[in-house]
C-alpha cells in the first residue's frame, strides 16, 4: 500500500510555522517514514506542475500556514484543496488571520502608501511602487502576485477539515495532530487538533496560586514589572489571555513568566476570541466608578493588538471596512 | 431533548392595547410561516381563563412541544403562561414570551406600519430561540424555623416580637451596647403621650418576656453563608468588659478619669468611659467604651461585684437560620462644622439636641438655657441635610424631622410664652396622621413660618449674637432675624457600615447607600435576595409609627417563608459544562452572590454554582472565557439564535 501523501504550503506567514515543523527534529525522520512529502516548497524541490500533475484528492493531507494576501496565495490553496482529501490550516495566521492579519485594521492603499513612501527607512524618490505587470525593456512582460484587498484566513477561502493552533504550533501539538490524522480515527469536521479542550489556566501550573476572587486594581504592562514566576501573572496585573485561549501549549510563555497573548485562539464554544477576551478581563477589574475604571483600562494602549493579535481576520470584526466596500 | 421542536404561537390583542396599533391579522400570517411553527392564533385577552384554553387547546391537539406567546411583559403574565404549560402538560420553561405591547405598540403607536414590522421581528426572534428551549427543573430547599433579625431599634424590635408570638426562634442582634436604636433618644413623641424612651421600653418588655428570643448586643454580623431558608450566620460579639454581676450601683462612674462627650443626649452632656447609655437600657449592665478607657483600672478596684472584666475578648458566635431580617436603621445627619453656624456657635443647635434639652429627664431637666438665660428668639432651620439645601445635603425627604420640628416648637410655646418661634422650611410636610392640625396649631400658637428657597444664611457675630439671613418666597422679601438659638432640624442618612453589612447579605443599594427593596410596590419588605427582609429606615427615612409598621410587615413576610416545609427556586440559574470549564475562577470574582466555588475534581479545578444562591444575574456566563458557564433560559445557543433571526432576511 502506498504511504499516504502530505503537502506543506505557506502563505502569508512569518516562516515559524516552517520551522515549528522542522522543530519536530529526528521525529521527522518518523514522519518521513509514514509518508510521502509531495510538496514542500521551503525545503524541497518541487514545482506547482508536479502538484497540478498529481489526480485530485490524491494529497492526504494539505497543512498550510500562514493567511491568505496574496492573488498567489488564493491560486496555490484553491490547487491544494482540489488535490488533497484533508486540508489543514497550520498555525495561528492560517487559522484566523495572525499577527500579519493586524494589517486589515488598514486598506491596502493605505499600506502600499506607508511601506513604499512614507516609512521613515524609506528612501524612494522615484515613488516606484509594486506592479501587477510591467514590460520589461526586451518587450517581455512580467508579473506580481496582486496584494489583495485584505488577509483573509484559510477557512474563508477553502474548506478547512482541521486546525492547529500556535503561533507557531509547538512540535508536541503538531506530532499530536500528526498522530491523530494517521490513527484513521478522524475527528469531527472543524475540530482542533494537538490542543485541549480547556483553556491554558487548566495546564498552567500557576492557576492554582491565584485567590478565590480574580479581581484586579491596576494594569502594568510586561516591561514595567519584573513579574514573580511563581504567581499567577493576571493577579499581578499583566493582561493574560491564559483564561480565554485553548491550553496545549505547555504554558511556555507562563514558564517563561510572560503572560498568554493568545496565540492558541478560543475554545469551541466562543464564537468571537477578541470580544470573549475583552467582555473577561473588562470583567475583573475591580472598580464601579466609571473614571476609574476608565483609568484602569486605559492602560491598555493598544486593545486590537492585544486581544484580537492573532484573530482579527476571522473576528466579527474583521478590519477595517472602507465606506465604498460597505 | 431531541424531539422535532413543534411550536405554537398565540398573540393577543390586549383589547385596543395592542390591536390599535399592530395588525394582529398580518402578524399571525406571518407568525404561521416560520420555521417550525404548527399553530398560530390570537385572542383579544391570551391572559384571560377563555385564552388560556385556546393556548391548551392548541398544546393537546397540535401535540405542540414549544409556546411562544405574544403579549404584554413577562414580568407581568410569564408566570400565568407558564401555568399554563404545566396545566396542558408540557414542562413550563418551554414558555417564550415576547413584549409586542410595551415594545411594539405603545411605543410606536404613531406608526402601526412599524409596529407591525417590529412585532413581527419579535417573533421570528423569540420563535428561533424556542426551538433551542430545554426542559428545566424548579430547585427545592428545606427550611431553617430560625430568624436573624439585624438591629435591636423600634423597627427590629418589633420584627422579633411578631415572629417570636408566631412561635419561630429569633436572634436579635445589635452592634451597641444597648437595644432601643435612635427611638430611645428621643424625647415626648407627637401625638402619643409616651416619651421614645418609654416606647423602647414597652416594646423591650414584650421582646423580653418571649422565650423565643435571644438577644446579643454588642454583637456584629461577620458571614453569612447559605441561602434562602438555610443561612449558616457568624457573628462577632464584642467585649463589653462589664458582665451580669453589675448591679449598677455606679461606683465605677465615679472613679473614672475620662469624660467624652454622651452620644445618648447627641452630646448635649457628657458621660464617662465606663456608663449606663440611658436610664432603664437593656441589658441593664455597664458598658466600657474601650476606644476612650485609659486602662487605669480604677473602676475594676472599687466594683462591689467585681463585674468588670478589661481583658475580655471578642467572642465568635455561629447560628443557622431560615430568614434575615436587616432593620439596621439609620443616622442623624451630622451638619459639617461651620454649616448654618453648626459647630461655630453653641447656639447652633440640631433638633436631637434640643429634644435632649426639653427632656425632663434629660441632661438639663428639660429647661432649655444658653448662657443661663432662655432664649427669646428661636429659628428653626428645617430641610437641613436633606432636599439638597446644602451641597452636603441628600436629595430625599427625611419624613419625619417637619412634624418633630412642630412637635418641638409647640412643646416651647408651652414652656416659653413668650419666646418668638419661627419655623424656616422649604416645605412643610407633615402628612402623617395628625400632623396636619399639628401644624395648624402650631399657626394658631403664633408660631411663624417662613419659606425659603435657597438655604438661609446664619451669621454668627463676633459678640457671639446671631443673625439669619433669608430671602422670603412668599413676600418675596428679604428678611433679617435677630436669633438667641437657631434649631437645624437634620434628615436621616444611611447607617455607618451598612456597606458591610450589605454585602455580608448580599443586598442591593440605592444611590444615596439605603438598602433597596425587591420592589418598592410590590415587595416593599423584601430585599432581591432570597430569604432576606427589610425593615425600618435601613430601607430610607420612616417615622417611629412606619418603622414600626415596617418591622411588623417584614415579620410577617419571613413568616410565610418560615411555615412553608420547603422552598421553591426559578431554575433560571447558571450552570457549568464542567466538560468545558478550566477551572481559571474568573466567575468567582464576578458573582455578587457568592454562588460559586471551585472544586477539584480528577484533579483539576472545576467552578460549581451553588442553586440556592444564585440569582440568574448571567455576570459570570458572560465573563467566562471558555463558554463552560452558560445560563438556563439564556444559553449562548439560544440567543445566538435569536440574534441570528434578527439579523438574516
Amino acid at each position: 500500500m502506498d504511504k499516504p501523501k502530505i503537502a506543506f504550503y505557506w502563505c502569508a506567514s512569518c516562516g515559524g510555522c516552517e520551522e515549528a515543523t522542522v522543530d519536530l527534529a529526528e521525529k521527522i525522520l518518523d514522519v518521513v517514514n509514514l509518508v510521502d512529502i509531495v510538496f514542500w516548497p521551503v525545503a524541497m524541490d518541487y514545482k506547482v506542475e508536479d502538484v497540478e500533475k498529481l489526480p485530485d484528492g490524491s494529497i492526504t493531507a494539505s497543512f498550510i500556514n500562514g493567511g491568505v494576501r496574496l492573488s498567489e496565495h488564493e491560486e496555490m490553496v484553491k490547487l491544494l484543496r482540489r488535490k488533497s482529501k484533508l486540508v489543514i490550516a497550520y498555525g495561528a495566521c492560517s487559522s484566523w488571520g495572525g499577527i500579519p492579519g493586524l494589517a486589515n485594521l488598514y486598506s491596502r492603499e493605505e499600506i502600499l502608501r506607508y511601506v513604499y513612501h512614507e516609512a521613515p527607512t524609506v528612501e524612494n524618490p522615484q515613488k516606484i511602487q509594486p506592479q501587477l505587470r510591467i514590460k520589461a525593456e526586451e518587450g517581455i512582460t512580467l508579473e506580481l502576485p496582486e496584494f489583495l484587498p485584505r488577509l483573509l484566513p484559510l477557512d474563508l477561502v477553502v474548506d478547512v477539515d482541521y486546525y492547529v493552533p500556535g503561533c507557531p504550533p509547538t512540535p508536541e501539538v503538531t506530532w499530536k495532530a500528526i498522530e491523530t490524522l494517521l490513527s484513521g480515527n478522524l475527528p469531527a469536521k472543524g475540530s482542533v487538533l494537538g490542543a485541549l479542550d480547556k483553556s491554558l489556566c487548566y495546564d498552567c501550573p500557576l492557576n492554582e496560586t491565584k485567590p478565590e476572587k480574580v479581581l484586579i486594581k491596576e494594569i502594568k504592562r510586561p516591561h514595567e514589572v519584573i513579574a514573580d514566576p511563581t504567581k499567577c501573572l493576571l493577579i499581578q496585573g499583566l493582561v493574560c489571555l491564559g483564561p480565554v485561549t485553548r491550553g496545549g501549549c505547555g504554558a511556555l510563555c507562563i514558564k517563561a513568566a510572560m503572560p498568554c497573548t493568545g496565540c492558541f485562539g478560543p475554545l469551541d464554544e466562543v464564537i468571537d476570541y477578541g470580544g470573549k477576551a475583552i467582555s473577561y478581563f473588562a470583567s475583573i477589574v475591580d472598580y464601579s466608578d466609571e473614571q476609574e475604571i476608565e483609568k484602569t483600562l486605559g492602560k491598555i494602549l493598544d486593545p486590537m493588538g492585544i486581544f484580537y493579535r492573532y484573530s482579527l481576520p476571522a473576528s466579527r470584526l474583521r478590519g477595517k471596512i472602507t465606506i465604498a466596500e460597505r | 431533548m431531541n424531539e422535532e421542536p413543534r411550536i405554537g404561537v398565540y398573540i393577543c390583542h390586549c383589547g385596543v392595547n395592542i390591536a390599535g396599533s399592530v395588525n394582529i391579522k398580518e402578524v399571525v400570517e406571518y407568525a404561521k410561516n416560520l420555521p417550525n411553527v404548527i399553530e398560530a392564533r390570537d385572542y383579544i385577552f391570551m391572559c384571560s381563563a377563555p385564552g388560556q384554553e385556546i393556548i391548551k387547546e392548541g398544546i393537546k391537539k397540535c401535540n405542540l412541544n414549544r409556546v411562544v406567546v405574544a403579549a404584554c411583559s413577562p414580568t407581568m403574565h410569564e408566570h400565568t403562561f407558564r401555568n399554563v404549560l404545566a396545566e396542558a402538560g408540557i414542562n413550563p420553561y418551554l414558555l417564550e414570551m415576547v413584549n409586542i405591547r410595551e415594545q411594539c405598540s405603545w411605543v410606536h403607536s404613531d406608526n402601526k406600519e412599524a409596529a407591525t414590522t417590529k412585532a413581527k421581528l419579535l417573533i421570528r426572534m423569540a420563535v428561533a430561540k424556542a426551538s433551542l428551549l430545554e426542559p428545566l427543573k424548579e430547585i427545592t430547599f428545606k427550611v431553617n424555623k430560625n430568624v436573624l433579625v439585624i438591629g435591636g431599634g423600634v423597627a427590629g424590635l418589633s420584627a422579633a416580637r411578631d415572629l417570636a408570638a408566631k412561635g419561630f426562634k429569633v436572634y436579635l442582634i445589635e452592634r451597641k451596647p444597648v437595644i432601643g436604636g435612635n427611638t430611645a433618644r428621643l424625647g415626648r413623641l407627637a401625638h402619643a403621650e409616651i416619651k421614645g424612651i418609654d416606647l423602647v421600653g414597652e416594646l423591650s418588655r414584650q421582646v423580653l418576656s418571649s422565650p423565643n428570643i435571644h438577644i446579643y448586643v454588642d454583637t456584629e454580623l461577620a458571614n453569612v453563608d447559605g441561602s434562602v431558608g438555610d443561612f449558616k450566620i457568624k457573628l462577632v460579639k464584642n467585649p463589653r468588659y462589664v458582665n451580669e454581676k453589675c448591679n449598677l450601683c455606679g461606683e465605677c462612674v465615679k472613679v473614672c478619669p475620662v469624660d467624652v462627650p454622651n452620644e445618648y443626649e447627641f452630646g448635649v452632656s457628657s458621660r464617662k468611659a465606663i456608663y449606663l447609655p440611658f436610664r432603664e437600657a437593656y441589658p441593664p449592665i455597664y458598658v466600657v467604651d474601650s476606644e476612650n478607657c485609659t486602662r487605669c483600672f480604677e473602676c475594676v478596684k472599687v466594683c462591689p461585684m467585681n463585674a468588670i472584666n478589661l481583658a475580655e475578648k471578642t467572642e465568635e458566635i455561629e447560628l443557622t437560620v431560615g430568614a434575615i431580617i436587616i432593620a439596621a436603621g439609620h443616622e442623624p445627619y451630622e451638619p459639617p462644622i461651620g454649616e448654618f453656624g453648626y459647630g461655630v456657635s453653641s447656639r447652633v443647635i440640631t433638633l436631637f439636641q434640643l429634644e435632649r434639652m426639653l427632656d425632663e429627664a434629660g441632661p438639663t431637666k428639660g429647661e432649655l438655657k444658653l448662657d443661663g438665660r432662655e432664649p427669646k428668639n428661636i429659628v428653626f432651620i428645617t430641610c437641613v441635610g436633606s432636599l439638597n439645601t446644602t451641597p452636603n445635603a441628600y436629595p430625599y425627604c427625611s419624613r419625619m424631622c417637619c412634624s418633630s420640628t412642630i412637635k418641638n416648637a409647640l412643646m416651647i410655646r408651652e414652656k416659653y410664652p413668650e419666646a418668638n418661634i419661627y419655623i424656616l422650611h422649604r416645605d412643610i410636610r407633615t402628612y402623617s396622621r395628625g400632623d396636619e392640625q399639628l401644624y395648624l396649631k402650631a399657626g394658631e400658637s403664633l408660631i411663624r413660618f417662613a419659606r425659603y428657597r435657597e438655604a438661609p444664611n446664619v451669621i454668627v457675630n463676633p459678640d457671639g449674637s446671631i443673625n439669619v439671613r433669608f430671602f422670603e418666597e412668599t413676600i418675596q422679601e428679604e428678611v433679617f432675624l435677630p436669633a438667641d438659638l437657631v434649631v437645624l432640624s437634620v434628615g436621616m442618612k444611611p447607617p455607618k457600615d451598612i456597606d458591610k453589612v450589605r454585602t455580608i447579605v448580599k443586598v442591593g443599594c440605592g444611590p444615596e447607600g439605603f438598602l433597596r427593596e425587591a420592589h418598592l410596590k410590590l415587595r416593599p419588605v423584601e430585599a432581591a435576595t432570597d430569604g432576606v427582609y427589610l425593615a425600618g429606615t435601613v430601607t430610607g427615612p420612616k417615622n417611629v409609627i412606619e418603622s414600626i409598621e415596617s418591622g411588623s410587615a417584614a415579620a410577617s413576610k419571613a413568616s410565610t417563608l418560615l411555615t412553608k416545609e420547603e422552598v421553591r427556586v426559578e431554575p433560571l440559574i447558571a450552570v457549568v459544562d464542567e466538560e468545558r470549564c478550566s477551572g481559571c475562577s474568573i466567575c468567582i470574582g464576578v458573582c455578587p452572590y457568592g454562588a460559586i466555588r471551585l472544586k477539584t475534581q480528577e484533579k483539576a479545578r472545576v467552578a460549581e454554582v451553588d442553586p440556592a444562591l444564585c440569582k440568574g444575574c448571567g455576570a459570570c456566563a458572560a465573563s467566562c472565557p471558555t463558554g463552560a458557564m452558560q445560563q438556563f433560559g439564556f444559553k449562548d445557543a439560544q440567543l445566538k439564535s435569536q440574534v441570528l433571526a434578527a439579523l438574516t432576511k
